[in-house]
Order: C-alpha cells, then structure tokens, then sequence
C-alpha cells in the first residue's frame, strides 16, 4: 500500500507525515498529530464536531480524504486560543454558559467563528443558519446564540470589551444565580480530554464482533483465525471471564459477552485488541461464528402470550418487573363519573443521540489495579459489579469517570467496561475503545417504548373519580434500568392529582429488541403523556379549560400521593400558572382556537422555518460595509 | 470504514484517464467525496475497500464556469457553495441560492460538488432539479485509442432512476451547461426533519419570467423532487401558466390541478398536500422576486408567507 506523503501548515506550523491513503483529514489530526480539540461525534458529516478551517474555509473534517488537504493551511479549535488568552467568541461561550457536556462545542465554537468572519453583523436568524451544520444535544442552542450574538457586539463595539471580566458579585451565594462553570475553559479551548481523546504508550485499538441475529443459539466461536493474524494481541469470548459474568442496574441478567446465546442485534460476542483499528477489524471478520436460530419476539404484549419464546430461563414470563399499586376501590369511582374515556397511548423507543459516543480506555496499573477511565454515569456500582465478574478484590479495580460528552441516563450500563478490562488484564497492555455512531444506536440502551392503556372517571364539574391505568413496556433483551423505570412509572404517571381511586400497573417484558434503558425523566415521560392527552380530552368532552382541569384536580400544600409520600410543599399550581401566562393561553375548551390567537406574533413565539437569512437586507449589507 | 489503496489527485484529464486504465475495475470517482464517505459505513455500504480512489476535483476544465447572454456552464467539481457567492451565477440562475441555502449546510457545501449531486442521481437531489428548471445539458468524456471523445445529453433524460445515470464505463462528466435566466424571479421551496443536513421529503424549483408591467407570466419553469424516483418538471401546470395574466386565482387553480406527480414509497397523501403548497408559495414568491404588480397579491398573500 504506497503511503502518502502529507505537507500542510497545521496551526500555523509547517507538519510533514506519512498517513495511509485511506485516512481522512480528522484521522490525520487526531492520531497523527495528537489535535484532540475537534471531536469525531457521527464520522458522517452531520454533527460538525470536527469542523476545521481548510485555507480558510470552515470544512467537516470527517467528510474529507487527507490527501485533500495536500499543501493546505488547517486551523482547528487549538488554533484559536493558542496564546491560552481565549478568543472572544470562547469567552462568550464561557460567559454566555454556552458549554454544558461540551463534546459539540470546539465545532460549534469554530462554525461560530467562520460565521462571524463570514459577516460580523450576522443576526440571531443568520447565526441560527450558519450554525445549522453543527448539533448540540444539551442546550437547546439559545445559550450558544447567546454567546455568539455576546461576541458579535463586543467585537462589533457595542458591548465592552470588560463585559466578560465583569463577575456577577453574588457575594458567595448560589442558589438562584447564574454562575459560571469551572470547567468551561476547558471546554471550549478543545484542552478537555474525553475517553476517545486518551491515548497511552503501547495502546492496543479494541473493535467488537456483535451478534446479526436477534435471538440464536451459539454452537461454537473459532476466534484461531484472528488470534493467529499479525498486529492482533488478544482475542477475547465469554470464556475469558473468570468470576461470576452478569451485569445490570437491578437484575445482573447480562453477560459481558453473550454466553450460550445471543439476545439481540449488536449483542457483543467477541472482542479483538489489536495493534492498530484496521488490524482490530480486519479480525473480526475472521471470527467465525456457528448459530442456530431461535423464534424471537419483538412485541411486549405478544412477550406476554403464553407460549412466547422466552428470553431468559429465570423469567419464563418474560416480565422483567410487574410494579402494581392500588388505591381506594376503582369500581365506586367508576360508578360515581359522570363520564369515563378509555384510550390507547403509545410511544417508541428514543435514542439518546448524546454527542460522544461511548469510549473507554483501560490499563492493568503497576499495583495490578484494573483501571478504567470512561465517561460512565454509575462508576461506583460498577466497580462492584466488575470486581465479581473479574474475580478480583474491589481495591484492584478502579473505575476513572471521564468527562461525560453527554449522557441523559444513556450511559448508566457497564456495556462495554467488561471489554475492555478483561483485554487489558490478558494482553497486558492499554487498550481503547470508541464506538462509531452506528454502534452506539444499534447497541446501548433506549428509552423504553410503551404501550398504556388508560381508563379515567370525572365527574361533570372536572373531579377525577378513579383511574385505572396499565402500561406494558417493552425492556428489550436485557434487564438494565427497567425494573427502576416501572417503578418510577408507577410512581409519577399519573401526574399530580388527587385520585381517590386508582389501579396502576407498569409492566416491564423482555423482548428480542434493543434493551431499553434509563432515559431522562425515567419512566414519566410515557405515563404523563397518556395521563395529561386524558385530561385534555376530558376538558374537551365536559367543555373545561385544560388549565382549569388540572387546577381542580391538583395536589397542593400537606397532598398525600398515592405511593403514600407526604408532600410539604407542591408547586404545581405555579407551574400552571405560568404556563398558562407563557403561551398566551386564552381561556376556553382546548379544541377552539382563541378568538384572538394572542399565541401568535409574540415575542419568544417561533415564526415557521425559512433560510436565507443571509440574502439579507440592503441596511444589513451596508453595515456588514 | 474506506479503505483504499491508492488516492490518486488528477490534475488533467488525461492524468485521471491515465489513473482509470491504470485501475480498470477497482477505482471509484471521486470529486467533493461527501457522500463517499458516509456510504462506506455500517448500515449501508459497510466496511468497504476500493483499490483507488480518483479525485477529479482539481481538474482545471471541470472548475471552469462560463456565463454568457444565454448559456450558463459549470464545470462538474464546482462546489455547491458557489451558487451563494458568485454574483454572476446567482444572477444567471435565480433560483440556485434559494436552493443552495437548503443543501446540507454551508461547509459541506464546500466541498460538495454539483457533479456529484448529477451523478448520484439521488430522487431526492436538491440541485438536480433546479438544474433541470434551466434545461440542463450534461458534458461526458472518455478516452478512446488515446483520443478524448466527448457527448452531450439533456440532464432530465440522463438520470435514469435512483442512483442510476447514462453514464458509461469509463466516462466523466465534465460539464452542466444550463439556460441563463436573469430577470427571473426565482424560489426553492422545501420541507425536511430539521432546517440543515436534511435529505427532501419535497422539494421544488420554481422560475418565472413577468412582462415589464409584472402583470403577464411570460415563462415559467417548475421542477420538483422527493416524490418520485426521478426529479422532473411539471409540464402540466407550466403549459397551464406561461402566457396567463398572473392572479392569485391563476397560482389557486394551477396548483389544484390534478397531477400525477407522486410516486414515492412512502407518504403518497402528504406529499401530494405539500406539493399543492409549495406550488402555491412558490408561484408566489417567485413571481414577487419577478416584479409582479403589487396590487396582485395586496389581499392573498398574508395566508400563503
């Protein structure tokens, strides 16, 4: 394979390498010359994390072959605050708490500042647009527009140049304040170093051979092939583990490897270290694997039928967890509605899209401490759970959490921390792991899809008489969080109002899908939706106000919920309150339109989606002159 | 994961012949390489290996642009940027920056090349279409017994289907030459999931051509995507249109006219509502950008922005 010969200007520095001809210009900057500021988040241009300057122009890193960049002058994130004095635009996102898990933002710092080059009076609907190549999955993006309209003025002279350095005076105070995070100059330098940024003297490249099947017996694993080619340092199957294998946050129903069969697409089978990523994956396809296929399910309530192919022995139901709770008698409340409505609510499985994709770094220390380093959301928990699966005392393991390039409860399950320590603890050497994006979708964790059906009584004047409400959800192959979210579920869904009777069941199952997991919110997402549509369709059948439904039926100050929690203080009736004031609610059934639709025009209110902001206004040319 | 061997720069025509003989059967063309990559990643192409790489982007003719009174041409490794920041095309082609402005985002546009976008004859391309509004002309060549040969064909009959163009073995294109159309007014109308980086559920051209007094429709030019395997024009409602004194009641009743435009796998009902829509904004808008009398759409207009 004939090598290229690269000669670029990098950071205002001359760079000579020979890279390979199939690497691209992020490869480039990441492994060969150690920039770690601009991150890989999707390897398909879609998230701009690896936005860099090219001549000048801002370009996704990713999308572009090395050998375009030939006698090119690049300029990534580190470029930008090479003084250690931060730019203005990384000020701004310091001041403005632009920054929160900060994976995206060396990307969107630098589109932010070839936005700003390309017109330093840009408006907040052109910055909007010529950010629009660059995802943030935390924020929301107004706090970033933010910043970038901070930077603008000051650059610009409308705001001074002091506005950064003028420090709220809060006196030691917190609480209610806006304060500055610590580790966002960090952050948006590019100098914070994420698990996939880490690199170790001697480090092996991991990659994983995943199951194609969704529910299958392994006959046998031939890993000789793999083992035996050069650059490969160790192979590794669930006979390597040497303690008691199984993880989970309730039930340790998951092996680090499948063991005896498969249970789902993306299942982890083997895993290969080797010298280098094209090597660890060259392996895997010479891993071969023997299956005999297995009748699998995909739907919870069909996982619930008798005679359904089960899952896991313990569970010859396939229900991970059945959390029922009952209050008063259903039957006198049903009896006393004046109404009642029965509804079907569903809801899918959501990925967390967290900008980093898992990755993890392991290492047997000189102590003979197994040591992790990974953006991992429960690292004390694993570290137990580890020590059992590696038959090894709790003081010669240790968990490192890295910086967490996002999580939302996505990264909460030792998926892929098993991996990597057995493969240290056999070649002896650091090992690395990065997940591409796709192997992050197909693999980790989902927010559990449901299915609820909801039976609501309400007396003509909007009291809600009794509840009878059943969610079935569909866990996946692997038990996870699941039992936590049912319970959760049972504990939230049926929001905060004062039901005097009421039957709750959430029902989690094992299925041949993805496994399903923590996800913000746990639980109460899927249950208020069914239970607050309920309220709302009510408000329309018995001619309510949708505000006034839930006024009525609100817990308040002393409320006793129906787990039996005594509440001191409810805020909900604020909440209503501003809500109701925020959207410019005019009073009425929620099905008419207001008369006068004071919704519409206000200020804070998104007009529909139009580009070419930057086509722009003669008076903006002339400013822009 | 891409792997290749060789990654070969072309820097003439006859450097990427020679790269071609050279790799007969193993070599992929490439010019801004922006949907290469992502095609050889799991879940689609997967791990895939391809013993040369030939990049045709720095080939000095396919970077020419020429702008003339009527014609327009534009050499195939053009980035799609250019319709944003060349003044001259954008007056030549009206319609290429609302359309520009959808495309992916602005750094991919950089290296995204409107050949590319011809030639991966995408039922969903953004530029193909407002390229057929113009009455494309695509330029190919080849190399026969040492001797460039090259051919012509109109852009609307050399997409054949999804994916698939008349492109030969061994050939490259070289060139778009398109109607220049100045004085039109011009709009792209669009729907997606997000604002960027969004692939077209629908999407549409629209070109049109008013008398001086912005009160006769003189030519108009429309060209949709998204709905069906290959993006084409709507000759129904351009026959129904051109001559026509423009009325909101004329825009109304050519975007109800019954069309049998989609055919897409999927979302038949909601494709065929937002094509209504987009004909109906997108008339309007482009015969505003045309200099219709004002007095035209005095009362409509506000039910349509």
């Amino acid at each position: 394979m004939p090598d290229l010969h690269l000669q670029a200007t990098v950071n205002g520095r001359k760079v000579s390498r020979t890279v390979q001809p199939h690497q691209r210009l992020l490869d480039v900057l990441r492994d060969d010359l150690n920039l770690t500021g601009n991150k890989e988040g999707c390897g398909a241009g879609e998230c701009g994390t690896c936005s860099v300057f090219v001549n000048g122009v801002l370009m996704k890193s990713c999308l572009m072959p090395a050998a375009k960049a030939q006698g090119a002058t690049v300029e990534t994130i580190e470029a930008l605050a090479k003084t250690g004095e931060l730019s203005v635009l990384q000020k701004a996102f310091h001041k403005a708490g632009a920054s929160q898990c900060g994976y995206c933002i060396p990307g969107m710092v630098m589109a932010a500042t070839a936005a700003l080059r390309a017109n330093p009076f840009a408006d907040r609907e052109e910055i909007k647009e010529r950010l629009g190549g660059n995802i943030c999955r935390c924020t929301g993006y107004q706090k970033i527009f933010d910043a970038v309209e901070m930077a603008r003025d000051v650059q610009n002279g409308a705001l001074s140049l002091t506005a950064f350095d003028e420090i709220d005076d809060g006196e030691g105070k917190y609480i209610g304040r806006n304060v500055r995070r610590i580790d966002a100059p960090a952050k948006v330098s590019g100098a914070l170093r994420y698990a996939g940024d880490m690199v170790m003297p001697g480090m092996l490249h991991v990659q994983v051979l995943r199951s194609p099947h969704p529910h299958a017996r392994i006959v046998s694993i031939d890993t000789s092939a793999a083992e035996a080619m050069e650059g490969v340092e160790g192979v590794i199957t669930c006979a390597d583990v040497p303690g008691e294998d199984g993880f989970g946050v309730f039930v340790h129903d998951q092996p680090i490897m499948a063991r005896g069969k498969v249970r789902y697409v993306g299942e982890a089978i083997a895993a290969v270290a080797a010298e280098d990523l094209v090597t660890a994956r060259k392996a895997l396809g010479a891993i071969k694997v023997v299956y005999e296929m297995l009748p699998a399910v995909f739907d919870a309530e069909e996982a619930l039928k008798p005679g359904a192919p089960v899952i896991h022995d313990y569970a010859p139901d396939n229900i991970t967890k059945h959390i029922p709770i009952r209050v008063g008698d259903i039957e006198k409340g049903f009896a006393e509605a004046d109404l009642v409505i029965d509804e079907l609510y569903t809801t899918q499985a959501i990925e967390h899209a967290y900008l980093e994709p898992e990755a993890g770094l392991a290492y047997v220390d000189h102590d003979g401490v197994v040591t992790i380093h990974s953006p991992d959301q429960n690292i004390t928990h694993h570290r137990h759970m580890l020590a059992k699966i590696i038959a090894k005392p709790i003081t010669k393991v240790r968990f490192i959490m890295s910086p967490v390039g996002g999580g939302f409860g996505g990264k909460e399950d030792m998926i892929y921390q098993g991996m990597l320590a057995l493969l240290a603890m056999k070649t002896r050497r650091p090992v690395r792991l990065v997940f591409t994006r796709e192997e992050s979708i197909a693999t980790t964790a989902k927010r559990h899809p449901s299915k609820t059906t909801l039976r609501m009584g309400m007396t003509r004047d909007g009291r809600i008489t009794a509840v009878a409400f059943k969610m079935v959800s569909d866990g996946g192959a692997y038990g996870l969080s699941t039992e936590g979210v049912m319970r959760k579920a049972a504990i939230l869904g049926a929001g905060p109002y004062n039901i005097p009777n009421l039957q709750m069941d959430t029902i989690g199952v094992y299925t041949n899908n993805t496994p399903s997991g923590a996800f913000r919110s746990f639980g109460a997402l899927q249950t208020q939706f069914a239970t607050e549509s309920h309220l709302d369709l009510f408000a329309e059948r018995l001619g309510l106000d949708p505000f006034e439904i839930r006024r009525i039926n609100m817990m308040r100050d002393g409320a006793n919920t129906h787990t039996k929690q005594a509440l001191k203080s409810v805020s909900l009736s604020r909440v209503l309150d501003a809500a109701e004031q925020g959207c410019g609610w005019e009073r009425g059934v929620p099905n008419q339109r207001g008369a006068a639709r004071s919704d519409l025009g206000r200020a804070g209110v998104r007009p529909p989606v139009t580009l070419g902001a930057r086509f722009g206004t003669p008076a903006k040319q002339e400013a822009a002159e | 994961m891409l792997l290749c061997d060789h990654y070969i720069t072309a820097r003439s025509l006859g450097e990427a012949f020679d790269a071609m003989d050279a790799h007969r059967g193993g070599y992929r063309i490439v010019a801004g390489a922006t949907d290469t990559l992502p095609w050889a990643r799991e879940g689609r192409a997967g791990d895939v290996h391809v013993p040369a790489l030939i990049d045709v982007s720095a080939i000095p003719e396919l970077n020419e642009r020429r702008i003339g009174p009527d014609r327009v041409l534009i050499g195939a490794a053009t980035p799609i940027q250019r319709f944003l920041d060349d003044d001259a095309l954008m007056r030549a082609m009206p319609a290429a920056p609302h359309c520009a402005i959808w495309f992916a985002d602005d750094q991919i546009r950089a290296l995204a090349t409107v050949g590319g976008n011809v030639v991966n004859a995408s039922p969903a391309a953004d530029v193909t279409p407002c390229l057929i509004a113009h009455d494309a002309v695509v330029e190919l060549a080849s190399r026969r017994d040492g001797r460039i040969v090259r051919r012509t064909e109109k852009l609307a009959s050399f997409i054949r289907g999804p994916g698939k163009t008349g492109l030969a073995d061994g050939e490259i294109l070289l060139s778009v030459t398109c109607d220049a159309l100045p004085g039109y007014g011009g709009t792209f109308e669009k729907v997606g999931h997000r604002r960027s980086l969004v692939i077209s559920v629908v999407c549409l051209t629209v070109l049109m051509k008013l008398d001086p007094g912005g009160r006769v429709i003189e030519d108009v030019r429309l060209a949709i995507a998204g709905v069906r395997p290959i993006p084409c024009r709507i000759d129904a409602v351009e026959t129904a249109l051109r001559g026509a004194r423009l009325s909101m009641e004329a825009i109304e009743n050519a975007a109800a006219m019954p069309l049998d435009l989609v055919q897409s796998r999927s979302r038949q009902d909601y494709r065929r509502d937002v094509t209504r829509g987009f004909l109906t904004r997108g008339l309007i808008s482009a015969a505003k950008r045309a200099g219709a009398d004002p007095q035209v759409f005095q009362h409509r207009e506000a039910a349509y922005a």
